[in-house]
């Protein structure tokens, strides 16, 4: 930003530069000196003018991110993990993408998951060909216990 | 848990985790002066010496009496009565009413399905109820207030409870009887302290996001499940 005083100590040929080079201003290379003052400081004020509009004063947002491996050092560190669970038994597996029926194949004996149980994706009931996205939490509902 | 609440308190089981969680839940009602309580405890099975690896009970004969002098001797404060008799169909509106806080601790789900489904009928009732193989096992809360589950009741989740393949006890043969599985006394204990936890933070703490836990003694695991109303 130029001040009125500082453009004034400055020379009809720099102020031309200016008007020119610096600020985009056209049709200034046979204008006098205040003239030439009076432009760049009107440019200036638009300028400021419209960088204010332009300014982002606040943001909300909401950020959600799950890392597998947060200190890995090379890598995709976002998560493609779904967390399973049987009974007491769980753990997060990268089964993202896969069936629900193939998950139950892969961790049955991980897990201890029958034949019988049935699935559930966040909290519904699902088939067994429902494929599982990235967060989702797929549970195998355990039978109760029977004996007391 | 308001000042001077009134409790009913019904245990439906006097078995491995019956016997256990009497004990306990009557000792926490006794001492905590907020409370008035009766308890009411229910069994039509004796005790045994066979019974004496995993149950707990300082006399023979019928569970419910046996446990009800003990623990009258013991916990002043809480009315304590005993029946002696088995829950079934014709006998649960009898002995399950309104704003009862019962726990089941039966070895069969065809008991668990015909406590649930009366649960079902009442406007407000508390129901917790657990049940375990050899290490592992469950509990579950189901609550009802005004009229609406705020949790699912005992079947919603578990079509083993729904459509039972056991039976109920007297409907059972000496033999059937006799060749009850094994059970493991530590096994008993866990479900017993799980069902005092869900008492603990439905009745004290109204709190109940959580209504279902599962352990695993052999892994060492436990996990608690927020299980959606159907």
């Amino acid at each position: 930003m130029y001040t009125k005083e500082t453009l004034e100590t400055k020379k009809v040929t720099e102020l031309r530069a200016i008007c020119s080079h610096k600020m985009g201003i056209s049709g200034m290379s046979k204008k006098r000196k205040d003239i030439l003052i009076d432009k760049i400081m009107s440019e200036q004020e638009a300028l400021a003018k419209e960088k204010e509009s332009q300014t982002v004063t606040n943001i909300e947002a909401t950020f959600t991110s799950t890392l597998t491996k947060p200190s890995a050092k090379f890598g995709n560190k976002a998560s493609t993990t779904v967390r399973v669970s049987c009974g007491a038994s769980s753990g997060d597996f990268a089964v993202a993408g896969k069936s629900v029926g193939g998950v139950m194949e892969f961790l049955k004996e991980v897990l201890n998951v029958s034949k019988m149980s049935r699935p559930l994706v966040n909290g519904e009931l699902v088939d067994e060909d429902y494929k599982l996205s990235p967060g989702d939490v797929l549970e195998f509902l355990k039978p109760a216990g029977s004996k007391g | 848990m308001d000042k001077q609440t009134r409790l009913s308190i019904v245990i439906i089981g006097l078995g491995g985790i019956g016997s256990i969680l009497c004990e306990k839940i009557s000792r926490f009602l006794n001492f905590d002066k907020r409370v008035e309580s009766t308890l009411t405890l229910i069994d039509g099975d004796s005790f045994e010496s066979k019974n004496l690896e995993r149950q707990d009970f300082t006399t023979f004969g019928n569970k419910a009496e046996s446990k009800m002098k003990e623990l009258s001797s013991k916990f002043k404060r809480i009315r304590t009565y005993a029946l002696n008799q088995y829950v079934d169909k014709k006998t649960v509106s009898t002995l399950i009413k309104e704003r009862d806080i019962v726990f089941l601790a039966v070895d069969n789900h065809k008991s668990r399905m015909i406590v649930s489904d009366h649960c079902k009928t009442l406007n407000d009732v508390i129901l917790i109820s657990g049940g375990n193989e050899y290490v592992d096992g469950n509990a579950q809360l189901y609550v009802r207030k005004e009229g609406k589950d705020l949790t699912p009741d005992l079947c919603a989740y578990h079509p083993e409870i729904r459509t039972p393949q056991d039976k109920l006890p007297d409907e059972m043969s000496c033999e059937e009887l006799i060749n009850s599985e094994p059970q493991l006394y530590f096994t008993n204990l866990t479900v017993a302290t799980i069902m005092c936890w869900l008492f603990y933070n439905a009745v004290v703490n109204s709190e109940y996001t959580k209504s279902e836990v599962y352990f695993d003694i052999s892994t060492m695991s436990l996990d608690s499940k927020v299980r959606k109303v159907k």
